[in-house]
């Protein structure tokens, strides 16, 4: 369990906190998604759950998080990585080697995973992210959306209990996206691993997410189970995150007092509530 | 020079000769430049570095670096050429410079040691990966892992800090400014403004790639971490006693 409690941070040589008093509890088995427009603090807040805050960068630090009861003040990165697994935002400097096989092997050489278990490791995840045919290129031969693929069959291949992600599908086509995130859905429901992402796609994550996390301004402004969280259309507008169409109808429909018993959240659910209001 | 030391994937004999080896014929090679001041001697060297690049496949960027290296040499030539004097004077110029027959020897020398010691450590990169570098210097050296890291990093980062200041050249020519001048204090002044956004972006991407290392493991890695074995085989004996050989030509050579 990921237990932030009152946590304030302010990057060293910045004027405004980059996250003001979060309180989040992510249990495990979440599948959790955070969203906010640009400069809300997304990547700040997977700093703090990583331990790059604060053993990385330094400022002012108040509050607590506690993975598993373990404050990350007391462990460095590299130990909280035994749990957490994390791809981070910016694809390109994440890359340790110059050819794919070798970035693979990097987190596992350093976990010291026996030998013998290794080459499974790394072919089975370089063939969950359909990316077996790279293995011997060059990081710098490849695309984008490749690359963001090899970041994080690198992580996959830790078998993290945590999987931490910042925006992951960037760089990625529409499909390819949707893959990403049948991906995680998979990981989730049959490891059991903990997913936190961060996405600016919100029909990705009204799709595949359980909870959701909003930020707006170094805070979380709104918090709860995806469908709960997307009640509140209009002040998701008006801090600058468009929902999907069927949300922003069906919440309509319900201020304007039409019985349609609940917020739709995708198209399935959306064609279930015509259905009935036609047939109804 | 645009990407002179990325890596170029290949399955030549020198590809697969332990990095360690290839380390030391690229050093051994440096160390025959400099001991010898024979030009004959100097261009074999040369010759044979343009061999190596040709067996290991990369034969133009070989030719390439040559002729990157070939016009840097030119402005050390000229300078060399009017700061050496002795022996007969060959040439008298206004100002009081001269130019000697020992000026001319010694600045010929000079430029192809130049050559001839830069090429070994390109073509070393160009056919070496960096993790299995930094392996070697770990489990063969005894380096610790800390200081093979943050080195072979900052090796893997010239290339990229050249593609990107090529592209920041290019951008700043698209926008119409004059960056061909030939006038050299123009191009400094040219060019300086758009160092300081690089400095920021690389150190910026540098800071990435320690993050990402820290939490991939980094500080839990140990000497029996790496996966691949580096074994020293035949051929790498072979090559060892070869760089070894050049070494001692260059002593018999030039008769230090
Ligand atoms: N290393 C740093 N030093 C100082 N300030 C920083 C640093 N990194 C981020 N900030 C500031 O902290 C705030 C939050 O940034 P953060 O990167 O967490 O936002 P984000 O929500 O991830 O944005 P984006 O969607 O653009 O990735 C911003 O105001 C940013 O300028
Ligand atoms: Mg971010």
């Amino acid at each position: 369990m990921i237990k932030i409690e009152n946590l304030t941070f302010k990057y060293r040589n910045s004027k405004k906190n980059a996250l003001e008093n979060i309180d989040l509890i992510i249990e495990d088995g979440d599948f959790v998604g955070i969203i906010g427009k640009g400069g809300a603090g997304k990547s700040t807040l997977t700093y703090a759950i990583n331990g790059i805050i604060p053993h990385h960068y330094q400022g002012d630090y108040y509050g607590s998080v506690k993975i598993d009861g373990d404050d990350t003040f007391d462990k460095n990165p590299s130990e909280l990585s035994l749990k957490i697994g994390s791809v981070l935002q910016d694809i390109d400097s994440q890359m340790v080697s110059s050819v794919v096989e070798d970035e693979i092997l990097y987190g596992l050489e350093n976990f010291a995973i026996p030998k013998d278990e290794v080459e499974q490791r790394l072919s089975s995840s370089l063939k969950e992210l359909g990316i077996s045919s790279l293995r011997y290129r060059t990081i710098e031969s490849l695309s984008g959306g490749q690359k963001q693929k090899v970041a994080i069959a690198a992580i996959l291949a830790l078998r993290p209990k945590v999987l931490l992600l910042d925006e992951p599908t960037s760089e990625l086509d529409p499909k390819s996206s949707v893959q990403i995130f049948q991906l995680l859905r998979e990981l989730n429901k049959k490891h059991g691993i903990t997913i936190i992402v961060v996405e600016q796609k919100i029909m990705l994550l009204s799709e595949f997410a359980e909870k959701l996390a909003v930020m707006s301004e170094g805070k979380i402004v709104l918090n709860g189970k995806v469908r709960d969280v997307m009640k509140h259309s209009s002040e998701l507008e008006s801090i600058g995150i468009n929902c999907p169409r069927v949300v922003t109808l069906s919440n309509r429909l319900i201020d304007r007092g039409v019985d349609i018993g609940k917020v739709c959240i995708n198209l399935d659910e959306a064609e279930v509530m015509a259905r009935g209001l036609i047939h109804g | 020079m645009k990407g002179f030391l990325d890596y170029v994937p290949g399955n030549s004999f020198l590809h697969k000769l332990n990095p360690l080896t290839k380390l030391v014929l690229a050093l051994m090679i440096c160390v025959a430049c400099f001991i010898s001041e024979n030009h004959i001697l100097l261009v074999a060297i040369i010759l044979l570095n343009l061999a190596i690049a040709k067996a290991a496949g990369i034969l133009s960027r070989g030719l390439m670096l040559l002729k990157g290296l070939t016009k840097i040499s030119l402005v050390i030539f000229l300078l060399q050429l009017l700061f050496i004097r002795g022996g007969d004077v060959l040439i008298t110029l206004p100002l009081n410079l001269l130019i000697t027959e020992r000026g001319v020897a010694m600045a010929f020398v000079i430029v192809l040691r130049l050559i001839g010691a830069t090429m070994p450590l390109a073509l070393m990169l160009s056919i070496t990966q960096m993790n299995d570098l930094s392996n070697v210097l770990v489990t063969k050296l005894k380096i610790p892992y800390k200081y093979a890291f943050t080195l072979t990093t900052a090796m893997r980062f010239i290339p990229i800090f050249a593609n990107e200041m090529s592209g920041i050249i290019e951008a700043q020519a698209s926008r119409g400014v004059e960056l061909d001048t030939r006038n050299i204090f123009k191009k400094i002044k040219f060019v300086l403004p758009l160092c300081v956004p690089l400095l920021i972006t690389s150190v910026k991407k540098i800071e990435g790639s320690a993050i990402s290392a820290e939490i991939r493991g980094f500080h839990l890695r140990t000497r029996e971490s790496c996966y691949k074995g580096y074994p020293i085989r035949k051929s790498d004996v072979g090559v060892m006693f070869f760089s070894a050989f050049l070494v001692f030509s260059a002593i018999i050579i030039s008769g230090v």
